[in-house]
């Protein structure tokens, strides 16, 4: 009796010695494998993003410029590591993050439920609003959004967007047709098979700008209102840390309200297109 | 059967007529329908462009074609020793290797090379090539070697799926080479290597000295259409986001809105690629003309 209780009081000891030497292992594995970590290891933080005026595009140096490329930069240098942009097809970007072709998504990608399922989002950088741009042919009589809320009325959106889920919200007796570029969306509006092109603003505004012969406003403003976050992978909580305060300390320096500024509310960049 | 000098007649007229006719028209018809602003000025630079400290550099759809050939390149040459290697156990083999590779051809044949390049890169590739692995094992290297993978690969930080690509592309056109190959050594008939093996040759010497080079010339069309047809379907690989021409044209398309000139210079540029392979094939059939047997 007396072996059996010193051999059981020895393997409790000898547990409670190691439990929290695994305990501290798991610990050491979560930061080794934390994004973060990683990108601080190898120097460099890859970025996924996705063309899309002006929120990242290539100048005429083939530099990338854009709002998501200046907050990407700015993060990479806070960090002390460099940036490299991995332009990813929209409709594959969430399973290039999940399988690790990139390290974080600055993209203007919206905060979605069934998104959130996948990845994870930081506290929003941004808030962004759909806008719609018309055919003045096709759409000639309509004045608000309900107008194109018809069985007849085809409207054009970017492929897995939320853009496209807006259309789908809004005017679900419309036929959406789906893209996976911006650009197939405005031809296929200019040569007149859409009534209507579905996208964050202030992209429609900008397209109705440029080809005032074929395309208008039909109503001023957007109609919904979106958050924008950083996708990060699942399970990654000190990357999420990590961005969520330095979104917040660049916030409070009133640095991404310029950034955003120069971006969406002028268009002094444009020179630097072409 | 001798039907005289060939002579440019009324029936000749006609249709040269009717063609020329009909493609003016549909021609006319799609210039005037489209409601275009057309701005070729903008495109050169896009192939081509000074940098900014004097040198030229390649422009973003150059890069897309330097790319797209080193693809094609390397998935051609690698299609063509695999399915080299598999059309020859399909044609002489028996047993497992030959159910091996039908297996192969017919599992790869019947899928959608979409959906193959999707599955590799983002299911098999991982647990193949790893990204960081490779990335990691080309950067430890010195310098003078990570030129030479960048200049003959791509940039390490792309290798990985550069390499997942041309695998895919590479498996994909091996199961057509293979078939191809296979038809050439079937069609040579039995009766050389009877003569072969009167002769006194082994097996493997047969293949080697008499069937092997009527076997050649007659798939060199065929194989050289499939090499063609590796150009083309490297486009495919867009989707994974390798930076090839198709990507480049559609990044830029996106930046731009030059939807028409963009998609027309990519469409040149693959056509001025594809059309001397054309051209160099043709000329290497009349060479081997005298062993098709």
């Amino acid at each position: 009796m007396r072996k059996f209780l010193v051999f059981t009081l020895a393997l409790a000891l000898a547990f409670a010695l190691v439990l929290p030497a695994a305990a501290k292992d798991l610990k050491e594995q979560l930061v080794r494998e934390s994004t973060i970590e990683q990108a601080a290891r190898r120097g460099v933080l890859r970025v996924g993003m996705s063309t899309f005026v002006p929120w990242a595009m290539q100048d005429k140096n083939g530099e990338f410029i854009g709002f998501e490329i200046d907050v990407a930069r700015r993060l990479a240098e806070d960090m002390g590591v460099k940036v490299e942009f991995v332009p990813t097809k929209w409709s594959g970007i969430i399973p290039a993050l999940i399988t690790g072709k990139f390290d974080v998504i600055i993209g203007g990608m919206g905060i979605q439920p069934q998104r959130n399922l996948k990845v994870n989002f930081t506290q929003p950088y941004y808030y962004t609003g759909m806008s719609l741009v018309a055919n003045k042919e096709k759409a000639v009589e309509f004045k608000e959004l309900d107008d194109f809320d018809r069985p007849d009325v085809v409207v054009v959106a970017r492929l897995g967007t939320t853009a496209a889920a807006s259309v789908k919200k809004a005017m679900p007796q419309a036929q959406i047709r789906e893209f996976d570029d911006e650009g197939q969306c405005l031809q296929e509006l200019l040569a007149g098979r859409a009534h209507a092109w579905v996208t964050s603003a202030p992209t429609p505004a900008f397209a109705a700008l440029d080809h005032p012969d074929n395309l208008f406003l039909p109503f001023p403003g957007t109609f919904t209102r979106e958050p924008i976050g950083f996708a990060v992978r699942k399970s990654d909580v000190d990357t999420l840390n990590f961005f969520n305060s330095w979104i917040t300390v660049v916030e409070a320096e009133g640095w991404l309200e310029e950034t955003r500024h120069y971006w969406f509310e002028t268009k002094d960049w444009e020179s630097r297109l072409k | 059967m001798n039907r005289g000098p060939l002579r440019f007649g009324w029936l000749d007229a006609v249709i040269l007529a009717a063609v020329a006719t009909g493609a003016a028209w549909v021609a006319v018809a799609a210039a005037g329908r489209v409601d275009y602003e057309w701005q070729w000025s903008r495109i050169p630079r896009y192939l081509v462009r000074t940098a900014p400290d004097g040198s030229l550099v390649l422009g973003v759809l150059g890069d897309g074609l330097w790319t797209t050939l080193r693809l094609s390149l390397w998935a051609g040459v690698l299609a063509t020793f695999f399915g080299g290697v598999m059309g020859l156990v399909r044609a002489l083999s028996r047993g497992m290797p030959k159910a091996a590779a039908r297996i192969y051809v017919e599992g790869v044949r019947n899928m959608p090379p979409l959906v193959l390049i999707f599955l590799f890169y983002y299911f098999v590739s991982d647990q193949l090539l790893p990204s960081t692995a490779v990335e990691d094992f080309v950067l430890a290297r010195s310098p003078a070697f990570q030129g030479i993978v960048s200049t003959l690969f791509d940039s390490p930080a792309r290798l990985s799926a550069f390499l997942a690509a041309v695998l895919t592309l590479a498996l994909y056109e091996g199961a057509y080479i293979t078939e191809i190959v296979r038809a050439g050594v079937q069609s040579i008939e039995r009766g050389q290597w009877e003569a072969g093996q009167a002769l006194g040759l082994t097996r493997w010497q047969q293949l080697r000295r008499v069937i092997g080079p009527q076997a050649l010339a007659r798939t060199l069309p065929p194989l050289a259409g499939q090499f063609i047809s590796t150009i083309k379907d490297s486009a495919i690989v867009s989707v994974i986001s390798i930076r090839e021409l198709t990507f480049q044209g559609q990044e830029l398309m996106a930046a731009t809105f030059l939807t028409f000139e963009v998609w027309i210079t990519v469409l040149v540029l693959y056509f001025l690629v594809c059309m001397p392979l054309s051209a160099a094939a043709r000329k290497l059939e009349t060479a081997m003309a005298p062993w098709q047997g």
